[in-house]
């Protein structure tokens, strides 16, 4: 690690760099814990001072921003730091690759990971490597769409599912992976290669995947009603 | 950092700003509307420092809580609280409003007095818990420290900027912002 770069840590948590400076920070804050660590905390100062200022907006202005929110679309969750760094690494892997999407589940997080089926490295592998994982429970569902085949591995605290045996949906629409808590959906990805398959992280309890067809690019909530709902625990 | 369990709870017993981001993560408007009461203040009090204007100041307010709206399902609980994620996002806004316009029209407001008010009734008695906090804080750095980290922060200037409105070697203000920072956490914690 470079000193003089790390000494950079107080201008960029309160965005003193340039863009251009910001970026390169960006990068060496993947390789260097201790400066991520640094910039939170001092980010978490930084943020006390600001709150500090506190003064109350105009009162029109909430019901103006609720207005807004409630047209606004949420974007699903992202690409843990790992994941990112993975992409960044793999990227000329990836690019061929299928969307790699993080899923909060209550208070932790899971991974699904889509993929090729056909490659064996890199994320290709943790959908293989739960299937056959030496402690791996397979079972196969039969669905309205076709078969769908779901491992988990206690050993690995992960589940994939194979989405092979699902027939091709036209242009028009995907199949859409769910995560369902406590009757709450949350997008879990869009299967954009059937071949794919994907793994992630094994849920919380309680926590079920169901998957539903939607338009084309995925929807904020689901459309239609799922046709495979499985509880990983089952398996 | 202080112990989790001494952290500062604001006095009117409001809820939970963490527990609310993850409601709204999964789309529950009503928790957004509370994250809103919560933490409107804190977000239009630190724009309207930042970019003076309070039309403006309005508008960032509104891009801050719409980019949390979107963006709530993709905040980590494990990276730090809520808050400072939404303060965070709030500064970025204001630095990049007060920016843009800079490329306009830059007004030296780098001894400007501060001209907005903290009376307000509403926040009164969190606000003043937090800011006695960070003015005695504040009051520990050395007057570099101190006016590198605010001219950054409450102007939007980067550090090279600031290095040439105080005449002062770049290396220099890149590790006196760095210095004072970490001086008010290491203050801060002890407060908590």
């Amino acid at each position: 690690m470079s000193t003089d770069l790390h000494t950079l840590s107080g201008a960029y948590a309160i965005d003193a760099l340039s863009e251009e400076e910001a970026r390169e920070f960006d990068r060496h804050l993947e390789e260097c814990p201790a400066c991520r660590e640094e910039v939170r905390e001092l980010r978490a100062a930084a943020a006390q001072m600001g709150a500090a200022e506190a003064l109350a907006p105009p009162p029109a202005l909430k019901s103006r921003v609720l207005a807004a929110a409630d047209q606004l679309p949420q974007l699903p969750p992202r690409v843990s730091r790992l994941e990112a760094v993975r992409k960044r690494r793999w990227s000329a892997w990836l690019v061929a690759a299928a969307a790699v999407v993080v899923l909060a589940l209550g208070g932790g997080v899971a991974v699904f990971e889509s993929q090729r089926g056909e490659n064996q490295s890199g994320f290709a592998a943790t959908v293989a490597q739960v299937f056959q994982a030496g402690d791996a429970r397979t079972k196969t569902v039969q669905t309205a769409h076709g078969s769908l085949t779901v491992a988990t591995s206690p050993s690995m605290g992960r589940m994939a599912v194979r989405t092979d045996g699902l027939k091709p949906l036209s242009g028009r629409h995907v199949y859409q992976l769910w995560a369902i808590h406590s009757g709450v959906p949350t997008s879990a990805g869009v299967v954009k290669n059937l071949r794919a398959g994907a793994a992630m992280a094994m849920p919380s309890r309680g926590t079920t995947v169901a998957i539903t067809v939607e338009p084309e690019g995925g929807s904020e909530q689901p459309t239609t009603a799922p046709f495979v709902r499985v509880d990983p625990r089952s398996v | 950092m202080g112990e989790p369990g001494l952290r500062l709870v604001p006095a009117g017993g409001g809820a939970d700003v963490d527990v609310l981001v993850g409601r709204v993560a999964r789309g529950d408007a009503s928790a957004f509307e509370a994250l809103y009461d919560e933490l409107s203040s804190a977000v239009f009090g630190l724009a309207r420092r930042v970019v003076r204007d309070p039309a403006r100041a309005e508008d960032v307010t509104q891009e801050v809580f719409l980019e949390v709206w979107r963006k709530a399902a993709r905040f980590d609980s494990g990276l730090g609280r809520a808050k400072t994620w939404v303060m965070t996002i709030a500064h970025r806004r204001a630095v990049d409003a007060v920016r843009r316009s800079e490329s306009q029209k830059r007004q030296d407001e780098r001894t400007a007095p501060e001209e907005v008010s903290h009376d307000e009734p509403a926040d009164a008695v969190i606000a003043a818990e937090e800011q006695g906090a960070v003015r005695e804080c504040l009051e520990t750095l050395t007057d570099l420290q101190l006016e590198s980290v605010r001219l950054a922060y409450f102007n939007g200037y980067t550090y090279s900027e600031v290095a040439t409105l105080l005449e002062k070697p770049l290396p220099t203000i890149k590790t006196r912002m760095r210095d004072g920072l970490i001086r008010l956490r290491d203050c801060l914690g002890g407060h908590r």
